[in-house]
């Protein structure tokens, strides 16, 4: 009730200047819900792409949902045992968890800090090599992450992958060793896999932003003395808060969710148990097994956790703004 | 109890819908189903016959001929045939019959999709006439589900040209194949002697039935893994020392998967693999040189004998919401009996499911067809079958002991125990 009657109002003001600002109380039931109606047909496309299958999703957390229920078509209802099944998992703890997180972190981190200094080497280019360098990261980005995933397989394949050769070539290692095999060599190569798809946005996304920053506020500081490094942290860096903002809680997103790049390596798909992460581990467990619900309960978990974090994060940047 | 009362019920109210809507059409005699101008929709897997568009095209006329009903083949792609039915199911659009993977023939009448056939093959006498293997696997709670229609096996596959060069022998036991390897290790230290998958689950339980264990096996209402038991450990421990004691394997193989042994047998790595029967054609077709440099024989048991394979291969299976199950049942026995049943099997490489065609087949004196026939016969075996089973290969329970004592995470004694301890946890959880 209270938000039919906010909104209005908000739609009011934008156009007082050319109604002149009548009271409300004179307008008919029609004026008040013009907005409403006008937004009405991209509401109902968002409610029923979005809102309704989130709705099933939880919908289906609650229930032991397998084949057998898709076939018959009769709910299961069994509460929270889903949530209960996967907070009480210790590989949630000890395994998935650490190496979503630490991953994230890692890949969000390398991914931005690649990204960023591309970009400023692409601002500070000329047209043609910025068009070359601007191609060549493109390509990057337009390979599909299956096939790239594939190539550095390819290159870290323990028996002829270029890695081990080079390193045996060197004297470095006397034996094949398979990285895959262990935790952290294993997600060292997806980081790489994963950092090298995923900086050319964030560079042109921080390229189209480095180029808006007025250039009478760089020279003014260089004037003033300030170095290469202090004008990007005291200039660029504030101008480009929005920006970065955008791109750091995409590549969250797109982190804590990477699912192909990992299980499609050697032992990825659920073999090497310490390679597990939230993606491949809730595929495995539920939709390997049939558990639809379970798989569900992940998913709203998921949903959460990003949301929470985008929340924090939108929040920070707003704070700083006000200051 | 609610399981076995679905699908029948399900099975009548398309019973009456025909009679209403197809006039009659009697059924039960077989061989004289008469549905003109309906169609049957059928999901056959792409890829296993190189050649089906021309194979369909004809199935189909003979179809249409006999019942007078056309003939609609869909081909579907191994990789996302499994969610397609899922999605078919939830949808309500499943094809008539389908080509289902032998190991989904359960979970699927499980969940209540399909239709039992047990009635239909015994009107037509055909019962004791299919292979036993794809009997047991399409079999669910008593009730014939799936219609066996092809099979394969995997065997032991090895370079023949490399053993006539160092005069050896196929192997016949275990002793043998350590023999065997390093007389190539010696000689050609560039190749793997036996590879060793660590991803690659249907290559360990030859090694396990081979010294005597068991996978999992049914006590009462309790599955009971066996992979913990002494027998089983002492194969395990066999396989996995071809490539942590005798180095016959490689570190790579750690993460490989059946499809990797096949890449690298083809490209002249691998002098012996566990493979498929369906394997020989593909690694000719990867890499011309080396047709009739290779030949197949039994896996061998620990002192001699066969060593139990799992079978492999497909059933043509009827859904529920089959329209007309008369014609459904037409096409299911054109396909799986007589002349296109052999055609199919001359054409993909695989054995027919029927046993009198496959006697035929065993006469053969092809070196990539006998010793291939022989395991099927001799030494078929099957991983348990229940939908939970399909849970324990999603969960890749088995692969993880192996891969885990492969990397040198754990030893045989702890990896087999936990793989035990898992298998029976998720095969008598809810």
């Amino acid at each position: 009730m209270t938000s039919t009657i906010q909104v209005p109002t908000s739609a009011r003001g934008a156009e007082s200047p050319r109604a002149g600002g009548g009271p409300v109380q004179r307008r008919s039931p029609i004026t008040r819900l013009r907005p409403w109606l006008l937004l009405a047909p991209a509401l109902a496309v968002l409610a029923v792409l979005l809102l309704w299958p989130l709705v099933r999703v939880f919908l289906f957390s609650l229930q032991d949902y397998g084949l057998r229920e898709i076939v018959s078509g009769e709910p299961n209802w069994i509460g929270i045992d889903n949530y209960l099944e996967v907070f009480t998992d210790p590989t949630l703890w000890t395994v998935v968890l650490p190496n979503t997180v630490g991953f994230a972190v890692l890949a969000v981190a390398g991914t931005v800090a690649l990204g960023t200094a591309v970009a400023v080497l692409m601002a500070s280019l000329g047209p043609f090599w910025r068009t070359i360098v601007g191609s060549a990261i493109m390509i990057a980005w337009a390979m599909p992450a299956v096939t790239g995933t594939y190539v550095w397989v390819w290159i870290f394949d323990a028996d002829r992958g270029i890695f081990n050769e080079t390193l045996q070539a060197l004297g470095l290692q006397d034996e094949p060793v398979n990285w895959f095999t262990n935790r952290y060599t294993f997600y060292a190569i997806v980081l790489l896999n994963v950092v090298h798809h995923g900086f050319p946005f964030v560079a042109i996304t921080i390229l189209a932003g480095l180029l808006g920053v007025p250039k009478e506020m760089l020279e003014a500081a260089e004037m003033d003395g300030a170095g290469p490094w202090r004008r990007f942290w005291r200039i660029i860096v504030p101008n480009l808060k929005q920006v970065f903002a955008v791109v750091i809680i995409l590549s969250t997103i797109w982190d804590f969710k990477v699912f192909a790049q990992v299980y499609l390596m050697p032992g990825g798909s659920g073999s090497n148990r310490e390679a597990l992460n939230l993606g491949v581990w809730s595929y495995v467990e539920s939709f390997g097994q049939n558990r639809y619900g379970f798989g569900s309960a992940i998913a709203v978990l998921l949903t959460l956790v990003l949301l929470a974090i985008t929340v924090v994060y939108v929040r920070t940047m707003l704070k700083e703004e006000e200051l | 109890m609610k399981k076995r009362l679905l699908p029948v019920a399900v099975l009548a109210t398309a019973a009456f819908g025909l009679t209403a809507c197809a006039g009659g059409s009697n059924g039960g005699d077989g061989g004289d189903v008469s549905a003109e101008g309906e169609t049957l929709n059928v999901w056959i897997m792409e890829g296993t016959n190189p050649d089906s568009d021309a194979f369909f095209d004809e199935v189909g006329e003979a179809f249409t001929e006999e019942t007078g009903a056309k003939l609609d083949v869909e081909f579907v792609q191994w990789a996302d045939a499994h969610d397609r039915f899922v999605t078919s199911i939830a949808g309500g659009t499943t094809p008539d019959v389908a080509e289902t993977g032998t190991t989904w023939t359960a979970e699927f009448a499980d969940a209540g999709a399909l239709a039992p056939i047990g009635d239909f093959v015994d009107d037509e006498g055909l019962g004791d006439d299919l292979v036993e293997g794809l009997v047991t696997s399409g079999t669910y709670d008593d009730e014939l589900y799936g219609m066996p229609w092809y099979a394969g096996v995997r065997s032991l596959v090895y370079r023949s040209d490399i053993f006539e060069e160092l005069g050896l022998e196929a192997p016949t036991s275990w002793d043998e194949i350590v023999a065997a390897g390093e007389a190539i290790k010696a000689a050609h230290p560039e190749m793997m002697a036996f590879a060793v998958p660590g991803d690659a689950e249907f290559g360990v339980y030859p090694w396990v039935w081979g010294a005597g264990g068991e996978v999992s096996e049914q006590d009462g209402d309790e599955w009971v893994s066996g992979l913990d038991s002494a027998e089983s450990q002492e194969g395990i421990q066999f396989y996995t020392d071809l490539a942590l004691k005798h180095g016959f394997s490689s570190a790579g193989a750690t993460t490989w998967k059946e499809t990797d042994v096949l890449d690298n047998f083809s490209q002249g790595n691998v002098a012996m693999a566990l493979m498929g029967s369906w394997t020989p054609a593909a690694i000719v077709e990867k890499n011309a040189e080396l047709e009739g440099k290779f030949a197949a024989t039994p896996i061998p048991g620990k002192d001699g004998g066969i060593a139990p394979s799992v079978l492999g291969g497909s059933h043509l299976s009827m859904f529920n919401t089959a329209k007309n199950p008369e014609l459904a049942w037409e096409f299911i026995k054109l396909m799986t009996t007589g002349e296109f049943a052999e055609q199919w099997g001359e054409q993909s490489g695989y054995f027919p499911g029927q046993q009198s065609l496959l006697a035929e087949t065993m006469e053969s004196d092809d070196p990539l067809v006998a010793p291939f026939a022989t395991q099927l016969v001799d030494g078929g075996g099957t991983v348990p079958v229940t939908p939970k089973f399909g849970a324990v290969q999603a969960k890749k329970t088995t692969n993880t002991a192996i891969q885990a004592i492969l990397s040198g995470q754990k030893t045989v004694e702890q990896a087999t125990s936990d793989a035990a301890a898992e298998m029976n946890e998720i095969m008598n959880g809810n």
